[in-house]
């Protein structure tokens, strides 16, 4: 057992980033992200329709994967307020700093709102506004009836909690998608532009607004000349709050963002599907952050390899999680076997994608499973980052096989003469893969690095933070 | 009156408190005991290591018992559905295939074995149930399940010494040193 660790160990002003050392590593990123952006902007928008489209999934792709990640630095914030947890005073600043990256990705989710992007990626927005088009709904009709439509939303709360029965809502584009889309006018309660539109802004506002605030009252302890628990009571209040908001979030944008790519499929499992997978892997991008800023020479003394111990158990625990939810799914589609489920599951195992699918079991869960079983290497931070940057690669292939499998499929439906007819793959398409991957990731990195020098790297006026640096489990 | 010998369990000491309970058992850890062990009412952190304790082999014995588990459970889901009465449901195959049907047997046998595995093998390993322990015969020792901290040096340690011990164990602040001597048998 190492020394005891007192109050003398720890700094008054707490331990700071020399942000001269990281100022390069954040320029480079920052000049990637901007020459990525550019890029991106010009293959999304002005490029031939082919690349167009392309583009549009890569984007889709890069942009969930970092969502994820930053999704999970808030959910990981949130549950240790709400669980009053003693251990990770010492690393929730890491925590919310990776969550605090989340508002900022709403940069890069604004190509997603813009119809441009949509009618590759969206069907059933294509539908609708094919609808409007087709039957010259005027703009002002369009919003009377999306207000009234919205009125009528709430109503139906009210007439099923009294009366149990619903009324639908007449209006042009009901009719419309009834006569040309049967499935879409089912839907259209959830699957309408303006409540997305409501969606999106919703999930970059709402939680954007809980890590904010939640950080807030971490870094005011920072400076208090008085610290005491008022904080902590406070973020823990609040974080119980913010949970359902996060539940909510994962689970729309998912939907929205997701499954939206083929508006006939469906899986109730889908939303737990994905924070598994954000939970995961935010929590190896916290244990690599830690490990790199101790090879830094900062945390020395309030962090030690049984943080790393408790972090490598949550590591495994999410792995297990994972693959228990993502088996669920699978297994509950597979048994019933009804076609319209299916066909997520026969696209990824046509072709090439089976190999990419059955490689998911043995390389997210598999070797992971047996891997972090080792208590050992969890004590070991260096082995331990290891292991957490071959999760993120994982997680890679799980948002690279959610998205990019349906790419041929949609883009050969909507122009096979520019896309070529159906197919499981695009030749080529994956070069604009990395490119929007490299330019979020680089965003992503830039705006966590930025966060890193912001304030202290520890709550060093917190009053459990000898509590956490003593940490025996 | 009887004149039979008993023979000598042991020394029993009582600790003011946690923590100097933990401070002595690291000294009795340094001074190389090896046959020796402590008693308190609550699961102590970082007791393990003071006393120099090894992992448990438990977790290998429970690896390969939920191994086991998933074996058998793979066996008689294959056995019974593909080998002696291939079932066709829902056009699903009868063969090697239908493995995603098996796993929650898999899943559930492991998670059984492994249980069982890690119950009795816990017992075993403590060599547990037993009907008496030598300790049970200090009055003082029942105070180990309410307020009472206590190491035990037992005297088939090699370092064990009538007097020698008993001094060992007063310079590490134990208190009420009491001689322990097994029941006839």
């Amino acid at each position: 057992m190492a020394h005891h660790v007192t109050s003398h160990d720890i700094p008054v002003n707490g331990e700071h980033l020399d942000k001269s050392k990281i100022a390069k590593v954040k320029t480079i990123a920052l000049a990637i992200m901007v020459l990525g952006g550019l890029l991106s902007m010009y293959l999304l928008f002005l490029a031939p329709a082919k690349q167009q489209g392309e583009f549009a999934y890569s984007w889709v792709f890069a942009l969930f994967y970092f969502f994820t990640l930053a999704l999970g630095g808030c959910f990981w914030t949130l549950l240790h307020n709400v669980s009053n947890s003693g251990w990770g005073t010492s690393v929730r600043r890491v925590m919310e700093n990776v969550g605090s990256v989340f508002p900022w990705l709403s940069i890069f989710a604004l190509p997603l709102a813009c119809p441009q992007v949509q009618k590759y990626l969206f069907e059933w927005m294509k539908v609708h506004r094919d609808v409007i088009e087709h039957h010259h709904i005027g703009t002002g009709t369009l919003v009377i009836e999306w207000l009234s439509g919205a009125g009528n939303w709430v109503m139906n709360g009210f007439r099923y909690l009294t009366t149990g029965n619903t009324v639908p809502q007449g209006s042009a584009i009901s009719e419309g998608l009834h006569h040309s889309n049967h499935l879409l006018f089912s839907k259209q309660w959830f699957m309408n532009l303006p409540f997305w539109y409501v969606r999106l802004a919703l999930i970059f506002i709402c939680l954007g607004y809980a890590i904010n605030r939640l950080r807030k009252l971490s870094t005011a302890q920072d400076t208090d000349e008085n610290p005491g628990t008022s904080n902590l009571f406070k973020a823990r209040r609040a974080s119980a709050a913010f949970l359902p908001i996060l539940a909510l979030t994962v689970t729309f944008a998912a939907y929205d963002w997701l499954i939206a790519l083929d508006y006939t499929w469906f899986s109730t499992m889908y939303g737990v599907y994905i924070f598994a997978g954000s939970a995961i892997n935010s929590m190896a991008v916290i244990i690599i952050t830690v490990t790199l800023l101790r090879r830094a020479g900062y945390m020395k003394h309030v962090v030690t390899p049984e943080h790393f111990h408790i972090m490598g158990k949550l590591l495994f625990a999410f792995t297990v999680f994972w693959a228990y939810v993502t088996f669920s799914q699978f297994f509950l589609i597979w048994y019933a076997n009804i076609t319209e489920e299916t066909k997520y599951f026969l696209i990824r195992n046509t072709g090439n994608w089976n190999i990419a699918s059955i490689a998911l079991v043995i390389m997210h869960f598999v070797l992971p499973f047996v891997v972090l079983l080792q208590q050992w290497l969890k004590k070991r931070p260096v082995l331990l980052s290891c292991v957490a940057a071959y999760m993120l690669l994982v997680h890679i292939l799980d948002l690279y096989l959610i998205v990019i499998p349906e790419r041929g499929i949609s883009l050969g439906k909507i122009k096979p003469e520019v896309f070529g007819d159906i197919s499981i793959s695009i030749p080529g398409a994956w070069m604009g893969d990395i490119l929007a991957f490299v330019t979020i990731g680089a965003g992503f990195l830039f705006f966590l690095l930025r966060a890193l020098g912001q304030h202290a790297l520890y709550p060093h006026r917190d009053p459990r933070i000898l509590e956490s640096a003593n940490l025996s489990n | 009156m009887s004149t039979t010998r008993k023979k000598v369990y042991g020394y029993l000491a009582e600790f003011k408190s946690a923590s100097a309970l933990y401070k002595a058992a690291e000294k009795v850890r340094d001074a190389g005991f090896s046959k020796w062990d402590c008693y308190s009412p609550y699961p102590i952190h970082g007791l393990d290591a003071a006393m120099g304790l090894k992992r448990s082999i438990l977790p290998y014995m429970v690896f390969c018992g939920g191994m086991t588990g998933t074996t058998i459970a793979f066996l008689l889901a294959y056995t019974t559905q593909v080998v002696i009465y291939p079932t066709v449901v829902q056009s699903k195959p009868a063969n090697f295939f239908t493995i995603p049907a098996f796993f929650p047997i898999m899943f559930e046998l492991t998670i059984l074995l492994s249980g069982f595995t890690t119950l009795f093998g816990l017992l075993a390993l403590m060599k547990l149930p037993r009907l008496n322990h030598p300790l049970f015969a200090s009055k003082q020792f029942e105070r180990s399940t309410d307020d009472g901290f206590f190491i035990a040096l037992e005297a088939r340690d090699p370092k064990f010494s009538a007097q020698g011990t008993k001094d060992f164990l007063g310079e590490i602040g134990g208190a009420s040193i009491e001689l322990i001597e097994e029941e006839p048998a």
